[in-house]
């Protein structure tokens, strides 16, 4: 006698897809029928048997090359990002050992960045290249640490346009201090933020947390006020102008950053807010 | 730009599961690493394709799935070079099922003389223990052949370790 139903639903029993009612159908027809239960019974036995004996592999421990892969990226990657810092540094070292404006140009039209291709903002690569160079610092991240009391007006004075302190704790970030840069094309700074520790235990404490960097500087009468978006290879940057270039009292922002954009641009508009409101 | 953290952790805690996924494809450990690696360099380099409310597991399975079948229409294309043996040329190693009734081969061997369209959804629903749904999802495939796959798979499976060369079945029961 054959059974009303084919292998496949046998099997779709052993792996609970059947509904209800047709469970209790086939369980009722294996309960009777011996032969086709012991069948069954065998599929099962054999994928315990596949388990226990593939299972081993779930145990093992991760080869190493697997997991760096996934916390810091292809290697490949990792190689580019590096040599554009080194390039970035020979460059930005090169410009202070020149003191004059071979690297730095603040020609609008006339800068080329480390991969060749040229940008509409030059200033904007500048502060870009400051980012690279001085995240990656541990010891001198900042020539003056968020805590001394004369950052912002050692700042405000030699740029000759107001500094502001943004405080970005809300979105995430503590200041950790400033720099002036050695700027050819005029005077410009750099403020250096970093991650505040999450409190959500995602957070791997082996990584290094994230650094933004605010680049500042008084823009020449040219320079576009609009809010701008531009990505380097994995950092970001917003950039603007904050005031009224025409009459002096102006100052340019850049937003720099290893970010998702939403987050960059959460951290921008906070600073634009902050910047808009003062007197 | 680079995968955020978060999704970098969630796809960390995939990998066991998908060296194992990987090893029941291509059972040489090195070249099972391989798969898993290619895997998650695409995983990475598309993270911005997720959805965030989706299984991750589901979604990398389907990325190994396609780099799998990538590595066996490559091979189809180059011959095999005598360093480098197809998948499948393997199961010509093995000695054939025989006529002896005692002959058994082990479980792995037996694994391996399936065919790779009812071993993928075989070791999905078995091992990873996804839903048929799940499985025809991650493989790109309707769920009825899902089911027919399964059946024919683990009939083919019993077939071998009971030492009787597996017969492509319709799926249709014996008659007794």
């Amino acid at each position: 006698m054959t059974a009303p139903f084919d292998d496949s639903i046998f099997n779709a029993w052993l792996d609970a897809e059947l509904t209800p009612e047709r469970r209790a159908e086939v369980e009722a027809w294996l309960r009777d029928h011996p032969l086709d239960a012991a069948r069954v019974r065998l599929w099962a036995a054999d994928r315990e048997a596949l388990r226990s004996q593939l299972d081993s592999v779930l145990a093992e421990p991760v080869p190493a090359h697997l997991t760096r892969l996934v916390l810091r990226g292809p290697s490949a990657t990792h190689w580019r990002h590096w040599q554009a810092r080194a390039a970035a540094f020979a460059l930005f070292a090169l410009g202070v050992a020149v003191g004059a404006g071979l690297m730095w140009r603040s020609r609008i039209d006339a800068t080329q960045t480390v991969s060749g291709a040229p940008t509409p903002m030059a200033w904007v690569q500048r502060a870009a290249v400051a980012h690279s160079v001085y995240v990656p610092e541990v010891r001198h991240a900042v020539e003056v640490k968020a805590q001394e009391e004369h950052l912002s007006r050692w700042l405000t004075k030699r740029l000759a346009v107001p500094v502001q302190l943004f405080d970005l704790r809300e979105q995430g970030f503590e200041l950790v201090g400033g720099r002036l840069l050695p700027d050819a094309a005029g005077p410009s700074a750099q403020l250096m933020y970093q991650a505040l520790p999450a409190n959500d235990g995602e957070s791997d404490p082996s990584l290094k947390p994230a650094r933004v960097t605010v680049y500042l500087r008084k823009p020449d009468a040219s320079t576009p006020a609009a809010f701008r978006y531009e990505q380097q290879g994995a950092l970001g940057m917003f950039y603007w102008i904050e005031g009224d270039s025409a009459h002096g009292a102006a100052t340019g922002y850049a937003l720099v950053g290893e970010l998702p954009r939403e987050r960059l641009l959460a951290l921008a508009e906070a600073i634009h807010k902050q910047g808009a409101s003062m007197p | 730009m680079d995968a955020p953290l978060a999704f970098r952790r969630q796809l960390l805690d995939a990998i066991p599961r998908l060296r194992r996924y990987a090893r029941s494809l291509v059972f040489d450990s090195h070249g099972a690493d391989d798969l898993v690696q290619t895997t998650l360099e695409r995983a990475l380099a598309h993270w911005h394709q997720f959805d965030q409310r989706r299984d991750i597991l589901l979604w990398a399975v389907s990325i190994a799935h396609n780099a799998f079948m990538d590595d066996r229409r490559r091979e189809k294309r180059q011959p095999a070079l005598d360093a480098y043996e197809s998948y499948d040329d393997r199961a010509d190693e093995l000695p054939a099922p025989g006529v002896d009734i005692g002959l058994r081969i082990d479980l792995l061997a037996a694994l391996r003389r399936l065919p790779v369209e009812q071993r993928e959804p075989l070791l999905l629903v078995s091992l990873e223990q996804l839903s048929y749904a799940d499985c025809a999802q991650a493989l790109g495939i309707p769920i009825g052949t899902v089911m027919s796959r399964v059946s024919r798979g683990r009939a083919a499976l019993r077939e071998l370790l009971d030492g009787k060369p597996p017969r492509s079945t319709s799926g249709l029961r014996r008659v007794v």
